[in-house]
Formats: structure tokens, C-alpha cells, sequence
């Protein structure tokens, strides 16, 4: 067997192998090598991330107004937080939103991705062309764009009523509003598409051609042989898709305003977060609602992590 | 004609039909998904007034003067400027990011040392947090530094593995590599910078192309750092450039907003194109085989 | 691959130079003796970003010795900004200032004082009658203004003709406006006018009227709950009768107004903005008196759209005081802007500005009722902005039907509570 290591054609890369060492032992593990390795995030997480994040867990338990020194509250933000019916009114919306648009943004990015996984002509034209609503962002003309579709009388509207549907109104309509930030988010499955591309392209044709000799058919095919092989990249874009949709701004705050525009069906978490903190300058109860978020999300992605010892499949792992 | 390539032109003539249905079935889904783009195109033709509130699809009267505002810049800065602007900080962020979030990945994924574990809980956390707390006090860190008004504070991060969205998909990648391919590597004497080099990363590449692709496109359409860390307008990059485009308490210029975000767009589109070739198979299956 | 490796090190060279540069290129403030250097930022549209570049052209060259770099974002973005400078230590010298912020700003000790450089490199002499005293906060000044509107009635004249309704005019009560928007609905088929009791700047004109006020000397709400059941009660009421327009409309048209396909005949809002619904359609809108229960008192005022003020750090007070000045008193400046900022608030720079269009319609309505304006009130409290808000937000809810009008009022008065509280 010839040497696996897949450049083993260019001898300039033997050049530059360290000298040979024994084989570092298992059970000690390696820490000079991984803290050596993880030193660029170590000072990154020092300067940039752990002081900020210490400094708003802080401020939490303050009066901080942006302007004067915090003065201490303690546990009073968060109190007032159960009592703030604007903050129930944002979870609601908001763990709604993700309850809708994750699943839906997931199985779209999964459909095409599969779709496009197959040899065709024009395959970088079709990825491109998928991946359009996602270059274009969530930006504001989208936004501005997105409400216009879902007026009165627009397209959407038409559409449904040639069918005999009627909504009774998409964006002033406060039961429909949000349906259709969920479709906006649905229709930006670029990102996910892309991640389930890439992940399906690292599963070995070998494996397909053996189920096939198998005799597994085509849905047998997905459920033994895909499912498995890109569950790391789907427990990736599980997780990332849920974290993100809870954190969503832009086209909210376009669509919805500060006030989560109608009738604050559309009040979502960080844009209400933003509002106290800074047009209301209560930046100590933004904080903790910012905490109160972390804690939340946390729980679904200590969940999630959970489960996904049950479903999901390394191929590489040496656990 | 021989039954075998009778049977072998049926199976042709089966393909093509099939491939034929693959397109038409394509393309149909791609005229309901793109619906809202060409609505996008086809607003930067449009006057500016009758953008918002209007129902038809295409221009009443078209126009190019959208066009013509946007490529006129703004404030004596040319509109290729703040385009320079954000193709510095774009590239240089997918540089910084690829590195930084491979290097971190790496460690998460392949080595055991201690405290692993909590580390890697700690990386995950970066991510809960909305960002809007944490803009002041990573402000006031770089006021202090004397950075602000510079490309720093929007950079520092990238190079840092700061994004954990990065480090993370790096990690899912490299786990999904098989350790038969480190042994190798191993016996033939290479320690873990060489598993790395020659092993794991070529592997990723695929998970490095994709972030490429996703820290361009997100650079580039950045708009809350450089709001909050450039005063000088002749740095500003397109985004924010942009949202002058749309002051509510002067006269918004939506056809002018539209006509921007379509040039903006074509960068983007044109990196995306060259790096997407990268994810084309054969790399990836050819590394595992032997 | 190698070639991948190959580009990503020559990047990584070339990026590592880069960062380097970019880093050292920005230099701090001003450092050579003798040079002035200062931050000066503001909120517009691009067109505003190239007159203002005109006008700092101009102060540069008449005051050697002092460079003026400027700084713009569009108003939701600028504030965001603003506000992260501010906390982070790092205000701009000269800043653009809003009414409805600036107690907040001056209560919190980060505005500078103005009141030194009145007379000396802050001249004031100029500014309209109607602006005496604006800008202050409890006997300081802070801020100086640098345009105003004040609020008035927008119409279509050719509905109100076509419904035989006369224009209106001073003299007329909320009821003959009530009447009018039921005539016009009825007559021609369009709305009579947009759900004005959505807007608190109506209660507050109201209130005027009635020689009260939206907040007291204390900061407190001015009025009772059993005065805002009224208000919200006749917007109630007009929806009942289906003369205003619908709420599910007013939301799907935002941003735009309800001027936009002409869904109304009327609305009630800040004169300047006459420059934005001109641009929205074709038809001619016209500028009329807010109606009134009380003749003789309009209850309107001059406010200041645009205020300028200091940081209270910055390294150069005087400097900055006398760009203030420049930009509310030198002539040339307001033949620049013309009416970009809005009305200009002295007499110079009205004079200089040749108003076209529009803007020529609102200085000629302001002239009409200009012995009718009132001192303008004092600088609003801490949260004004926010309660303006909750009452857009309820009364979006009320309109919907979602909530009562005493549950309503009730959720406003606590809400108002809470918001301010010192």
C-alpha cells in the first residue's frame, strides 16, 4: 500500500514534516499542541469576547443608562422582566418564529441541496441561482421588497385568492404578519443549502454503489446511507439555523418597526432588546434580557447537543 | 441494431427524459424563488416614488437614473471607493477567518488536552449572546486601544477564530475525516502540524471553501461594525454607504437603494461563482478511497 | 490545492501588511500646534452629505487653522452610533441634536454648556422670535437650533372641492374637520383622512388648545386619563363611520404616507415634511391650520426640527461654538442648504435661502399663522420618545380592536409611569 497522505506526490511537503516523534500517548493527550493550536481564539476570546460578555453579565444587575455610572439593582431588571408584558408578548413571537422557520428553512436547504447534488449540466448555475436569495441578504431592499409582495392586492394576495384562499392580509393583518417573516426566512435557505452541499459531497460514492448492489432503493438509499453520513452537518445547521432565528433583526426591525408593527405580532426578542437598550437607554434591562436569551438558548442547544449523541454519526471519531 | 444497443439507446433516450424533467422541475422552482429578486432588479428601474406601494412586477416607465444617482456616489466619494472599501475588509476577513477558524477547529477536533471540553462549551456560548449587548463595552475596549475610526476592530475578530459559527462548522468537518488517514500520517512520523497541513486540511475543503463564501458574503454586507466603528466617510464600505439611501426624515431614495444594492450585489455573486467550483466533487471522495 | 496554498500565504503576507497600515493610518485628533481638528456629525440623505461637504468648505476657508472631518448616517443609524460613541468615550465635537433627545443628553452631563460662548463665537441674535429660548434644559442652553417646523394640516384640494367642502382655514373646530372627512368620504369615495388621534402630536395640539400641555413643568403627563378616553374614544368613532383610513392600510403602506395612490384627503403632520409627500405623488397638497375648539388659540409652536450642540469633552469648545454659529448665521450657508434642513432659524439664512417648490408653500404658511405661534414648550423629559412611541404602539392596538379604550388608556398611563420615573 502506497502512502496514504493524499500529497505524497509533492515532495516539497516531505521537506517540511517535523522530525519523527513517537506517537504522542492517547490517554495523556497532546496539550502543547492544542493550546498552540487554539491560541489565536484564546487571545481572541480574551480581548474580544470574554471581557464583553463578563461586562454585560455585570451591567445585567444595573441601572446602566449608556451615559452615567451603573448603579446597582440586583436582581431587579430580571424581576421586572416576568411583569413586562412586552417581554412575554417578544418570547412568544419569537419562540414561535423559530418553531416555524427553522424546520421549514432546514427541509428546503436539504430538498435542493439533494437536488443539486447530482451530476447535471449547469450544476454551478443552478447552485448560484439557489443560492440568490441568500447573496442578496437580509437586507433592507428585501425587506422593502418582501412587504410590498405581501400587500394587498399584490402577489401573494392574488395568488391565494385564485385559489380561494384568503389570508385577509398578509403585513397589516396581525395573525398573518408573522407567517410571513417565517416565509422570508424559509426562502434564504442559501446558507444551510450550501453547508448540506458540501457535506453531502463528502460522502464516499462507494457507499451508495454498495447499497445499490445491496438493492436498496432510493429511499432506503437516503435513510441507511445519506441521513447518516451527513448527520454532523445537519446537527450543524440544526443547531446554528435555531440559534440564529432567535437572535433575528434586520428584516424584523424593517418590516415591523420598534413596535413589532401590527399590534406587536411581530415584536421579536432583539428587537424589543434593542429598543430598551438604546431609544430607551435602559441599557441594564437589555442585559438582562440579553442573559435571560442566553439562558434560554442555551438550554435548546444543551438539548440539542443531548440528542445528538443518539443521532448523530462521526465517521472519524475516535470517542 | 444489436438488442444490446437497442436496450442501450432506450436507457439514453430514458436519461435524457429524465434529465429533461430534472431542468424543467429546476427551473420552475427557481422561477418561484427568484420571483422576489427579478422584483428586486426590476424596483432599481424603477422612479423612485413608485417603488413603495406599487403592485406591477415591471417598470411602468423605466428609467435609468437609479442607476446613474447610485454611480454618482456621494459627499465627493466615488461609489468605487466605498466598493474598495468593502472588498479590502472582505477578502481580508475570509484570509484572517479561514486560518484562525481551521487552526481552532483543528485543536477542538483532532487533539485532546484539558479542559477541551470546557472550552469548546465556552466557543458554542459566543454564539448565544445577541450582539447588541456587546457592542458597548467591545466599543469601549477599542476606544481605549485608540483603534476606533480604523479597520481594526472590524478585523481583529476574523483573525482570532471569533467566530465560533466558523470554528464550529470546521470541527463537524474534521470529525467527519477518518482517523485511519492521521495514523498513516502518524507512523510515517509527521507530528500534529503535519497531520494537520497534510491531512486533515485538504481534507476540509470543502468546510474552508464554505466559509470563504459565507465570511465574504457576510462581510460584505456588514453594516452594524462599521456603523459603529467608522466616522470617516471615505472608509465607509457599501452598507453603510447605503443606508443614507433611505432617511426617512429627508426624501428617501428607494430607486436609488435598489439600483446600489444590485451593483453591490455583483461582486458578491462573482466570488461566489469562482469559489463554488471548489465544492465540485472529486477531492473529497478521491482522499478517502486506499 | 497548491495553488490554493500559494494565494492563501501571499494573502496572508499581504493581509498582515494591510492590517498594519490601515491601523497607523488613522491617527487620533489634531496634534500640531496651533491645528484644530473637529468631529463634526450629522444625520441626512446623501444629498444633505454634499451640501454640508459645501458648507465645511466654506468654514475651513474662513477660519484657517481649523480642519472639520464629518460624519453621517441616516437618522435611525445615526442615533445608534451616537449613543455607542457617547458611552464609549468618544463623542463627536459638534453633533447634530434632536428635540425629544435632548433632555436626555443634557440631563446625563454629556452635552457641553453653551451658555459662555453666547456673544462671543455664538452669536444668537439672529434667530427667530418664535426660537427664543429653545435649546435650553432647566436655564442652560445646550443646543441651538437650526431649522423648525411646527405642525399643520395637509389637504387635497380638489377633493375638498369636489365635495363641496371648504378648505380649511382659521377658525375651523375638530367637529366641522370631523364633518369635512365625512363628506369628502361620502361624496367622493375617498377616505377623508388618515386616524389622526393615532398621532400624539394631535393630543398635544389639543391640549394647547385647551391652554394645557402634553407634559408638565415636572415632567409629568399633563393631562388625565379621562382626557385621553376622549381623545382615543373620537378616533373610535371615526373609525366607526369609517371616514379615516383603515389601520391594516396605514401599516402595509409604512414607510410611505398615506399620500402615496392618494388613499386620503387629509392628514395632519410637521410642515417641512411637505418636501417628502410632494415627492410621493402627483397631486397638489396644500398646508392649512390644525383645527381648533378655541378660536384665537392654534395651540402650534415653532419647534426646533435640527439642534446642534457640543460634546461636553470635547478638547475645543470654542471652535466648536463658532461652527455652530456659522452654520445657523452665515448667509452663503443657507443659500447653500435652502431648504435641506428645513426652515432656516434665523432671519439670515431665510432670506438667503431661495425656497423653491414646496418649501416656498410651508415659509409662506408659517408667515400666515406666524403671530399665531406660541413659546414653544420646554425641552420634553427623559422618555419622551419612548411614550411617543407607546402611544403610536396602543393606539395601533386600539385601532385593530384588540384592546378596549380604558384598557388602553390604563396600558399608556403605566407604561408612562414606568418610562418616567427618574
Amino acid at each position: 500500500m502506497t502512502s496514504s497522505t493524499v500529497d505524497s506526490a509533492r515532495p516539497a511537503a516531505a521537506d517540511r514534516r517535523r522530525p519523527a516523534r513517537p506517537p504522542s500517548g492517547r490517554r495523556n493527550g497532546d496539550p502543547v499542541a492544542g493550546y498552540l493550536f487554539l491560541s489565536p481564539w484564546i487571545v481572541g476570546m480574551l480581548l474580544l469576547t470574554v471581557g464583553p460578555m463578563a461586562a454585560s453579565l455585570y451591567l445585567s444587575f444595573t441601572d446602566y443608562n449608556l451615559f452615567t455610572t451603573p448603579g446597582w439593582v440586583g436582581l431587579d431588571n430580571y424581576r421586572r422582566l416576568f411583569d413586562d408584558d412586552r417581554w412575554l408578548q417578544s418570547v412568544r413571537v419569537t419562540a414561535g418564529y423559530v418553531l416555524l422557520a427553522v424546520p421549514l428553512k432546514l427541509a428546503a436547504a436539504l430538498a435542493v441541496a439533494m437536488l443539486l447534488n447530482q451530476r447535471r449540466r449547469g450544476q454551478g448555475f443552478y447552485r448560484a441561482a439557489f443560492y440568490g436569495p441568500s447573496l442578496i441578504g437580509a437586507s433592507v431592499s428585501v425587506a422593502i421588497v418582501w412587504k410590498a409582495l405581501f400587500s394587498d392586492d399584490a402577489v401573494v394576495d392574488r395568488l391565494l385568492s385564485s385559489v380561494g384562499l384568503d389570508s385577509g392580509g398578509w403585513v397589516g393583518n396581525p395573525d398573518f404578519s408573522l407567517l410571513m417573516l417565517v416565509l422570508l426566512a424559509a426562502w434564504q435557505f442559501g446558507a444551510p443549502m450550501v453547508i448540506f452541499l458540501a457535506g453531502l459531497k463528502q460522502v464516499p460514492a462507494e457507499l451508495y454503489e454498495a447499497a445499490e448492489v445491496d438493492g436498496a432503493g432510493r429511499a432506503r438509499r437516503f435513510w441507511s446511507v445519506t441521513l447518516p453520513m451527513i448527520s454532523p452537518v445537519l446537527f450543524f445547521n440544526l443547531l446554528l439555523e435555531t440559534i440564529n432565528s432567535f437572535q433575528i433583526f434586520t428584516s424584523a426591525y424593517v418590516i415591523g418597526g420598534r413596535n413589532g408593527s401590527p399590534a406587536g405580532s411581530t415584536l421579536f426578542y432583539t428587537v424589543y432588546l434593542y429598543d430598551r437598550g438604546f431609544t430607551d437607554f435602559r441599557m441594564g434591562y437589555a442585559s438582562a434580557m440579553a442573559w435571560m436569551l442566553l439562558l434560554g438558548v442555551g438550554l435548546v442547544t444543551a438539548m440539542l447537543f443531548r440528542t445528538a449523541r443518539g443521532w448523530v454519526h462521526y465517521s472519524g471519531d475516535d470517542r | 441494431m444489436t438488442p444490446a444497443s437497442r436496450a442501450a439507446g432506450a436507457a439514453t433516450r430514458r436519461r435524457r427524459l429524465g434529465s429533461v424533467g430534472w431542468h424543467l422541475a429546476a427551473v420552475a422552482l427557481l422561477a418561484v424563488i427568484l420571483y422576489p429578486v427579478v422584483w428586486v432588479v426590476s424596483a432599481s428601474f424603477k422612479p423612485s416614488g413608485s417603488i413603495v406601494g406599487s403592485l406591477e412586477l415591471f417598470p411602468q416607465d423605466p428609467t435609468l437614473g437609479n442607476y446613474q444617482r447610485a454611480a454618482e456616489g456621494m459627499a465627493g466619494i466615488s461609489v468605487l471607493r466605498f466598493f474598495w472599501n468593502s472588498a479590502v475588509l472582505a477578502v481580508l476577513a475570509v484570509v484572517g477567518t479561514v486560518a484562525s477558524s481551521a487552526l481552532a477547529g483543528y485543536a477542538f477536533a483532532r487533539l485532546r488536552f484539558r479542559g477541551r471540553t470546557v472550552l469548546f462549551v465556552l466557543m458554542i456560548s459566543t454564539l448565544l449572546l445577541p450582539f447588541h449587548v456587546l457592542i458597548v463595552p467591545q466599543y469601549a475596549v477599542f476606544q481605549k486601544l485608540g483603534l476606533v475610526d480604523t479597520y481594526v476592530p472590524l478585523l481583529a475578530g476574523k483573525f482570532l477564530a471569533a467566530e465560533a459559527f466558523f470554528v464550529f462548522l470546521m470541527v463537524q468537518f474534521m470529525r467527519g475525516i477518518p482517523h485511519e488517514l492521521d495514523e498513516s500520517a502518524r507512523i510515517d512520523g509527521a507530528g500534529p502540524w503535519g497531520i494537520f497541513w497534510h491531512v486533515v486540511l485538504p481534507l476540509s475543503r470543502p468546510a474552508m471553501v464554505t466559509t470563504a463564501i459565507f465570511t465574504f458574503i457576510w462581510t460584505w454586507n456588514d453594516f452594524l461594525a462599521p456603523l459603529i466603528y467608522l466616522s470617516t466617510p471615505d472608509k465607509y464600505p457599501l452598507p453603510l454607504a447605503l443606508q443614507l439611501y433611505i432617511d426617512q426624515t429627508t426624501l428617501s431614495d428607494y430607486g436609488a437603494l435598489m439600483a446600489m444594492s444590485m451593483l453591490a450585489l455583483l461582486p458578491v455573486i462573482g466570488f461566489f461563482l469562482f469559489f463554488q467550483r471548489l465544492l465540485v466533487d472529486g477531492v473529497a471522495t478521491s482522499g478517502l478511497k486506499g | 490545492m497548491a495553488i490554493l496554498k500559494r494565494f492563501t500565504r501571499s494573502l496572508a503576507i499581504a493581509a498582515a501588511l494591510s492590517l498594519v497600515a490601515t491601523g497607523t493610518v488613522a491617527c487620533g485628533d489634531d496634534t500640531e500646534s496651533g491645528e484644530v481638528a473637529l468631529r463634526y456629525s450629522w444625520w441626512g440623505n446623501a444629498d444633505r452629505a454634499d451640501l454640508m461637504q459645501q458648507a465645511i468648505d466654506l468654514f475651513e476657508e474662513q477660519n484657517p487653522g481649523i480642519t472639520v472631518t464629518p460624519s453621517f448616517q441616516e437618522y435611525e443609524a445615526y442615533w445608534q452610533k451616537l449613543t455607542t460613541e457617547t458611552a464609549g468615550g468618544n463623542m463627536p465635537d459638534v453633533l447634530q441634536m434632536d428635540f425629544s433627545y435632548l433632555r436626555e443628553y443634557a440631563d446625563r452631563g454629556v452635552l457641553g454648556g453653551l451658555d459662555e460662548h453666547v456673544g462671543t463665537d455664538l452669536v444668537l441674535d439672529d434667530l427667530l422670535a418664535g426660537f427664543d429660548g429653545a435649546g435650553a434644559v432647566d436655564g442652560t442652553l445646550y443646543a441651538v437650533p437650526v431649522g423648525g417646523n411646527t405642525w399643520s394640516m395637509f389637504y387635497n384640494p380638489a377633493l375638498f372641492e369636489q365635495a363641496g367642502v371648504p378648505a380649511p382655514a382659521i377658525g375651523w373646530t375638530w367637529e366641522d374637520y370631523h364633518t369635512a372627512m365625512a363628506t369628502i368620504k361620502a361624496e367622493t369615495g375617498t377616505y377623508g383622512g388618515g386616524n389622526y388621534t393615532g398621532v400624539i402630536y394631535n393630543l398635544e395640539a389639543q391640549l394647547r388648545q385647551e391652554g394645557g400641555a402634553l407634559f408638565t413643568e415636572d415632567g409629568r403627563l399633563g393631562f388625565s386619563k379621562e382626557r385621553l378616553a376622549r381623545f382615543w374614544q373620537q378616533g373610535m368613532d371615526l373609525i366607526e363611520q369609517d371616514v379615516v383610513l383603515p389601520v391594516e392600510t396605514a401599516v402595509q403602506i409604512k414607510p410611505a404616507s398615506l399620500w402615496v395612490d392618494d388613499l386620503a384627503a387629509s392628514d395632519l403632520s410637521w410642515d417641512n415634511f411637505l418636501t417628502r409627500y410632494a415627492g410621493e405623488t402627483d397631486t397638489e397638497i396644500r398646508l392649512g391650520p390644525v383645527p381648533s375648539n378655541n378660536p384665537g388659540q392654534l395651540g402650534q409652536y415653532l419647534k426646533p426640527a435640527m439642534l446642534l450642540s457640543t460634546s461636553a469633552g470635547t478638547e475645543h469648545p470654542e471652535a466648536a461654538a463658532r461652527l455652530i454659529s456659522f452654520m445657523i448665521n452665515d448667509p452663503e450657508v443657507g443659500r447653500i442648504f435652502g431648504g435641506n434642513r428645513g426652515l432656516p432659524a434665523t432671519n439670515a439664512q431665510r432670506d438667503a435661502a431661495e425656497l423653491d417648490g414646496p418649501l416656498a408653500a410651508v415659509a409662506a404658511y408659517e408667515e400666515t399663522i406666524a403671530d399665531q405661534l406660541t413659546q414653544a414648550p420646554p425641552a420634553p423629559p427623559r422618555g419622551a420618545g419612548s411614550i411617543e412611541a407607546a402611544f403610536i404602539r396602543i393606539s395601533e392596538e386600539l385601532h385593530y380592536g384588540r384592546i378596549g379604550v380604558a384598557e388602553a388608556v390604563d396600558q399608556l398611563f403605566a407604561e408612562a409611569e414606568e418610562i418616567l420615573e427618574p
